[in-house]
């Protein structure tokens, strides 16, 4: 092959030690303003939540195993612990989680030394124990049981202090998240490399634009109806009693305002590391690049004009048209963003790396979720399953067989960039066939006795649904189990996994173009990009990325010290 | 940079059989797939159902579409564009297609269009107010919903008027009785948080959202026609399910719609024999409690073998009688069971806590209980027991005196006059 002169930039200076020096564990447990170490505190906090959340789950599907109040003590009890799961699951796992890949992976697609504000980047990372303490605290209380929509009367004159913690823990999160939001905006649109224009930015970094976006612009609203709901539980104030002049309704349409675009910043990152990793383990460029960038910012904003289609039931009659209408326009987008997928491994080198099964694992169960979501935006037939199972179902799909595989796929992604060694790759493909099946039996029955007549959130139903839910609890029991192998995995691969190198993907993004894991700086000095973030296949990549091997990793011993 | 067409992969003839049969194989698996619309969806019990489960097929097969175009598209991919064995390489610079890429926009808003329209069309068509509503015996007349925790209440306004000339109202507690062809138009209120009525086989729910008492709270509506169901045998009874988390007892707020056959049998079996009952209510007392006990929302919390309550929110009602005597040190039984009626927080039983609702004459809707009504239901309570720590020999003075101890009213015990026997056959 002919010799490129490839210009990597500084990034290649200041390499020639023998060993990668991986910071101390106890950096991690200690205020720290780099964002690679921010973003694994953020990934292990969350991580950790999604174990309780998880947990919590699989006491909700124990209870379910029999038609009758059997495990918890009470339906108040069970009321609870669904509350918490929602909860936990949505503020402290897949939101924060995504602030754990974002913070490490963007400023280093970036080329950029840290994020734009590393001190704010700190503090919103550091409001989360906290918060997670006083949400978790509550539950220890009289604890908050009217679900994690918290639909007044019930969050206000008819349930305990475990209410006033959950939404105080809420208030919390969405500071955390708008701080957080902030700095990615900023960071974005002013440290990319001159080189590197908007439309040759990674596009994970224009799904997290997108999601930041978002998060500013809604989060605030869950501010106002979470401040409404403390004055009410609290101050005396009627904003969401009738008999005060108030009206419940208020706070379904501020809450739905942020939470239905809070879907969206859950979803969009993964959407995000969807392209990156099809891309790279299929060793060609993402189909359509523009369009991919293009429908995040098209589902951001339409994504604001949909709230009311959870508010089909109570919602006056005349006012559900416009926003069946609305939602049934999301499909359009996401539809772009699939058949861009397709089109990017269409004609590949598909790598079966656990990666890219957990990619194509998002695919293939994203897209039932894409479909049941039409399916309730169509309103005579949402008026039939609305709040049933065919509802958990649904958002299941969208944020586990979504937001959850996405975020696996990106954990055995950027795990050798994180830690510097590479993960199991056998252990991987076992996580991802009890996850697959185990999710698929799981939550596919639930369309079926949610449309039979199952209303959610109850512990004791109709005895026809019985085998249904044994099936249901059965293979969540199973989807749990497999996180056991992910976190067997984790821990092994981060004392034993084979040292990665710099690009064990060959993989064209700036992430890939220093040691792993990064020096402190992330690079010696300014690097420059290749030409296109996804321009495989092509004889300057190659160059590329043999420059970038050259420069890192051509040496006999490469050890990495903790 | 992005148009490179030159290296527009070349797609083996493999690809296009596998194509082909997954196309056919996907006309199979939607047609199956339809074939188990029954077995997922409940009895088409309304004509609304109808429409509502054809927009279904419709949603399902445009979804079985693009569900088995892109497991199809993946499945090809994961077969086809593997990396074999040593191969190292990358895959052809390929950028995009801006032809297909506005074919993949333009043909899903298509679709969205067409399923916006029909969509519209059914709701239009489900939710036009219908004339005659409600219709017995040639008039319309007003049935009401009281959703609260944990129990619906269906009472029907027949605008007839008792002797006394008071209007006469049924109550038939968590039933709505129904026939085919019945126009039925509910009004739904709530007394307490928001709860949803739904009927599965009706293919219909709403919201029930708490108002001002004061400028005569929040009403909703809800509007469906029952029809004759295949094979049913008549009187059918459905489900009423409420499908908005209310608290502790959610699960259990259940109800049923009984559907009669034509009018005549809704006449013979329902509203007659309930029109009677009212205008002779029994003269025991407790009697006439049994009655009205099952009027109320009791049976949302509490265990009542003899009635067949089995919830488990509220203490349990069994042998209640056996221990009224002894729970408050200084009241009578009888003035244990009357305090706990009305003012059920001067007392809480251990291990359970202060959730029941009040009763009284002030109270609103389906929690008003006059002192003639507490009369009764204390007379059965006291009744239900072994060996009753109540004055049972003594029951038309002890019970009275309670309430006036108690609460200070006055009880006038004449009421009901009817013919026990009579009514106890009806009942």
């Amino acid at each position: 092959m002919a010799t490129i002169a490839v210009p990597l930039g500084g990034q290649a200076e200041g390499h020639q030690a023998d060993a990668v020096q991986r910071p101390a564990l106890s950096e991690y447990l200690r205020w720290s303003v780099d964002h690679k170490i921010i973003g694994v505190q953020y990934g292990v906090a969350s991580f950790l939540f999604f174990i309780i959340g998880g947990a919590m789950a699989m006491l909700i599907r124990l209870e379910l195993w029999t038609p009758e109040l059997d495990v918890m003590v009470s339906g108040a009890a069970y009321n609870s612990l669904f509350t918490m799961h929602g909860t936990v699951m949505i503020f402290l796992f897949i939101i924060p989680m995504w602030a754990a890949f974002g913070n490490f992976v963007v400023p280093l697609q970036l080329g950029a030394k840290d994020m734009a504000f590393p001190w704010l980047n700190a503090f919103a990372f550091w409001l989360i124990p906290p918060a997670a303490i006083v949400v978790l605290l509550g539950y220890f209380v009289t604890p908050a049981e009217a679900g994690w929509t918290s639909y007044p009367p019930l969050s206000t004159l008819f349930s305990g202090d475990g209410q006033t913690l959950w939404a105080l823990g809420a208030h919390l999160l969405g500071i955390s998240s708008i701080m957080g939001s902030i700095n990615f905006i900023v960071t974005i649109f002013n440290m990319r490399p001159p080189q590197m224009t908007l439309w040759r930015m990674p596009l994970l970094c224009w799904a997290v634009l997108a999601t930041s976006i978002i998060a500013v612009m809604a989060t605030p609203f869950l501010a106002g109806a979470l401040t409404l709901l403390l004055l009410d539980r609290v101050a005396g104030t009627t904003f969401f009693d009738a008999a005060g002049g108030g009206d419940v309704l208020l706070w379904q349409n501020i809450f739905w305002f942020y939470s239905h675009p809070a879907v969206y910043i859950m979803v969009l990152p993964g959407m995000g590391v969807l392209s990156e990793v099809l891309s790279v383990h299929s060793r060609k460029p993402v189909f359509g690049y523009r369009m991919v960038g293009l429908s995040s910012m098209g589902i951001a904003f339409v994504g604001f004009t949909v709230w009311a289609h959870h508010m089909f039931t109570s919602l006056q009659p005349e006012l559900r048209i416009p926003f069946m209408i609305t939602t049934m326009i999301i499909a359009v987008p996401t539809g772009i963003k699939m058949f861009s997928w397709l089109g990017t491994i269409w004609g590949g080198k598909i790598r079966f790396t656990s990666a890219m099964l957990f990619a194509l694992g998002f695919m293939s169960m994203f897209v039932i979720g894409g479909i049941t979501g039409v399916m309730l935006a169509a309103l005579p037939f949402d008026i039939h399953v609305h709040d049933t199972y065919f509802v958990v179902s649904h958002f299941h799909f969208v944020l586990f067989g979504g937001s959850v595989f996405a975020i696996y796929a990106a954990l055995y992604h950027w795990f050798p960039k994180i830690t510097g060694r590479m993960m199991n790759e056998r252990l991987g493909r076992i996580h991802f066939a009890f996850t697959y099946f185990g999710f698929l039996f799981t939550f596919f029955p639930m369309h079926i006795v949610g449309m039979l007549g199952m209303p959610r959130r109850v512990a004791v139903y109709d005895e026809a649904f019985a085998n249904w839910n044994q099936l249901i609890s059965f293979s969540a029991f199973v989807l749990g189990f497999s996180t056991f192998i992910v976190i067997y995995n984790i821990i092994r691969s981060y004392y034993r996994g084979p040292v990665a190198g710099a690009n064990p993907w060959r993989a064209l993004t700036l992430e890939w173009a220093t040691t792993s894991p990064p020096p402190v700086t992330n690079f010696a000095d300014d690097p420059i990009p290749f030409e296109d973030p996804y321009g495989y296949g092509t004889e300057a990549s190659v160059a590329y990325l043999n420059a970038v091997e050259a420069a890192f990793d051509g040496r006999e011993n490469r050890t990495i010290l903790d | 940079m992005e148009d490179n067409r030159s290296n527009t992969p070349s797609i083996s003839p493999a690809a296009i059989v596998v194509a082909a049969v997954f196309i056919v194989v996907s006309a199979i698996g939607i047609n199956w797939f339809t074939s188990f619309v029954p077995v997922v969806l409940p009895a088409q019990a309304s004509a609304e159902s109808k429409s509502v489960d054809e927009l279904f097929y419709i949603l399902v097969i445009i979804g079985g579409v693009v569900f088995f175009l892109i497991q199809g598209m993946l499945l090809i991919s994961v077969i086809f564009f593997r990396a074999r064995g040593d191969d190292r390489s990358d895959g052809p610079t390929y950028h995009g297609n801006p032809l297909l890429e506005l074919v993949w926009t333009i043909i899903p808003s298509l679709v969205v269009v067409f399923l916006a329209v029909v969509s519209f069309n059914v709701w239009s068509q489900n939710s036009e107010p219908k004339a005659a509503v409600n219709m017995i015996n040639g008039e319309e007349i007003a049935i009401k919903v009281t959703g609260a925790r944990y129990a619906w209440t269906h009472t029907y306004e027949t605008g007839q008027l008792d002797p006394d000339g008071d209007p006469i109202v049924i109550n038939s507690g968590d039933a709505l009785h129904t026939y085919i062809g019945q126009n039925v138009d509910l009004e739904l209120r709530t007394q307490d948080v928001i709860h949803s009525y739904w009927v599965p086989a009706m293919r219909v729910k709403q919201d029930l959202l708490p108002g001002n008492p004061a400028t005569g709270g929040r009403p909703t509506e809800i509007r469906f026609t029952p029809i004759r169901v295949d094979g049913a045998e008549y009187p059918a009874t459905y489900p009423i399910v409420c499908a908005e988390l209310c608290g502790d007892g959610h699960g259990r707020m259940r109800g049923t719609v009984v559907v009669y056959e034509d009018e005549q049998q809704f006449l013979e079996q329902f509203y007659d024999p309930a029109i009677h009952a009212i205008l002779n209510p029994p003269a025991d007392p407790v009697l006439r409690g049994e009655i009205i006990i099952q009027e109320y929302v009791c049976h949302s919390c509490h265990v009542l073998d003899s009635l067949g309550w089995t919830s488990r929110t509220g203490p349990s009602l069994n042998g209640i009688a056996d221990r009224a005597g002894e729970r408050v040190p200084g009241q009578s039984a009888e003035e244990y069971i009357v305090t706990s009626v009305w003012d059920a927080a001067a007392f809480v039983v251990p291990g359970y806590t202060e959730q029941m609702a009040q009763f009284g004459p002030d109270q609103p809707d389906t929690y008003q209980m006059d002192a003639e009504q507490l009369y009764s239901i204390v007379a059965y309570l006291c009744t239900q027991g072994e060996q009753s720590d109540c004055d049972l020999e003594n029951s038309t003075t002890a019970i009275p005196e309670a309430i006036q101890t108690v609460f200070g009213l006055e009880v006038d015990i004449t009421f009901g006059q009817g013919d026990d026997e009579a009514t106890d056959a009806e009942v």
